[in-house]
């Protein structure tokens, strides 16, 4: 055998060996954003199913304390409306009026908490203490499950902006995914009831 | 193997060591690890617990903190002040030692049928967290009652922690149905946690700090006088976090169900 067929053999081999890492890279990153994209979805969902629990939740409570609650009735009415609100927002599935429209409703809630738990009468009744320890658990579910959503979308994020996922993340069809924050109103003090 | 000259490595190991040093003694000597719970308590409710972990595969942990503050269990670097929020953590991601290694999440893996109990003694807080496999079976309102109306509090106002504790665990596993004994899970091992060792990256024993030192500071001296020597690797890694050991159950999730309360 000659030098030159020598020299062929080697450059095939590191073709070879080129395509393969190649390969195993290309489907690898592939691979991993499905998975992290998967995640992001997973956990929408359980945030989503959170909401849909508050979004039941809430008549029950409103029922049950608005034969106590008669200075404030505008809270009630307002968390009421709010909760339309976000109902309607949800089915527009436009991201940006769910974050308002829960962000508003978030409020909303924790200041009829704080109402209620001023209430003495309403405390006082049973019905309406587990009505508003279910509430509360909810508001951490929701805290809990949007927290690991944003971290689901913080690392799928950060694997399609980073080396060598961006060279193909947009041709694969791999879109940028939206924080879930409740931007608007979530600062706002609750207000409480003086007696 | 990269060659790094001795003389940079030296600083950069020292600084290391020290920083290990320094995180891990304060925990072991300050005198605020009290134990809430005195031995016949603790054995008791061990003793309770395991035997509902082999009738149930369920997991009931009780974890004490002194305070909110300053127990140095952190998330992303920011040490977790809130009930809640450090509950959710504990639950579902901070390594907790058994008898067959470090196991992060509570109840069995698939099941997720783990309680967390946790209590803040100087906040004078509870808080319950409950597995996503249990929330049919304990509602906020039913560990609600149990904790603040029923067990817990009105024990703890009495200063009676170690009864207050136990009481509340018996309600809680009243609500959890028994499953069939064919099936063989192994079960946890450990379930009180009372003012817990020092979380899971300060786990390093102080002797073998000591004697890491004690072998940096010989690697200066002789260093120094024979420069040029061969540097030896110090061994002084941490085992970092600890993950999920093979049996003895844990794996379960929660997320955020549950209820609080003050005493």
């Amino acid at each position: 055998m000659n030098s030159k067929w020598i020299a062929v053999v080697i450059i095939v081999a590191i073709l070879v060996v080129v395509g393969v890492i190649f390969a195993v890279l290309y489907f690898g990153t592939y691979n991993n954003l499905v998975a992290l994209e998967e995640s992001v979805d997973e956990k929408w969902a359980q945030v989503e199913q959170e909401l849909q629990r508050r979004y039941d939740l809430i008549p029950r409570v409103v029922n049950a304390s608005k034969l106590y609650i008669k200075y404030e009735g505008s809270i009630l009415q307002n968390v009421t409306e709010l909760r339309s609100q976000w109902a309607a927002a949800m089915n527009s599935g436009d991201l940006d009026a769910i974050n308002d429209a829960t962000g508003k409703l978030d409020s909303a809630v924790s200041n009829l908490i704080v109402v209620i738990e001023n209430y003495p009468e309403l405390k006082a009744s049973q019905v309406v203490e587990d009505l508003i320890v279910e509430l509360e658990g909810t508001e951490n579910r929701i805290s809990t499950e949007r927290m690991r959503y944003n971290e689901a979308v913080r690392d799928y994020n950060r694997e399609r902006r980073s080396f060598p996922a961006n060279l193909w993340a947009a041709g694969w069809g791999f879109e940028g995914r939206e924080y879930f924050e409740a931007k608007v109103g979530a600062e706002e003090p609750p207000t409480v009831p003086i007696d | 193997m990269l060659s790094v000259p001795r003389k940079a490595l030296i600083p950069f190991l020292s600084v290391i060591l020290l920083a290990a040093f320094v995180g891990t003694i304060p925990a072991a000597v300050l005198p605020v690890n009290g134990q809430v719970l005195s031995d016949d308590w603790k054995n008791d409710i061990e003793e309770y617990l395991l035997e509902i972990d082999k009738n149930t595969t369920a997991e009931i942990v009780i974890y004490v903190v002194d305070s909110l503050y300053g127990h140095g269990i952190r998330k992303d670097g920011t040490e977790l002040n809130d009930i809640v929020q450090l509950g959710v953590y504990i639950f579902n991601e901070l390594p907790l030692d058994t008898p067959s290694g470090p196991v992060v999440g509570i109840g069995k893996k698939g099941k997720d049928n783990g309680v967390l109990v946790l209590v803040a003694m100087e906040e004078q807080k509870w808080r319950i967290e409950v597995g996503y496999g249990l929330e049919g079976y304990i509602t906020d309102a039913e560990s609600y009652q149990i904790a603040q109306n029923e067990y817990l509090v009105p024990k703890f106002q009495e200063g009676k922690y170690g009864e207050g504790l136990a009481s509340t665990v018996e309600a809680l596993a009243k609500e959890i149905p028994k499953v069939d004994k064919t099936e063989q899970i192994p079960t946890r091992g450990r379930y009180v946690y009372d003012n817990a060792e020092p979380p899971a990256d300060e786990e390093i024993p102080w002797w073998v700090i000591a004697l890491i030192v004690i072998f940096v500071i010989v690697m200066i001296s002789v260093g120094g006088r024979f420069g040029g020597g061969r540097t030896g690797r110090s061994g002084g890694r941490s085992r970092g976090g600890g993950g999920r050991s093979g049996g003895g159950g844990g794996g379960g999730r929660s997320g955020g169900g549950g209820s609080s309360g003050k005493w």
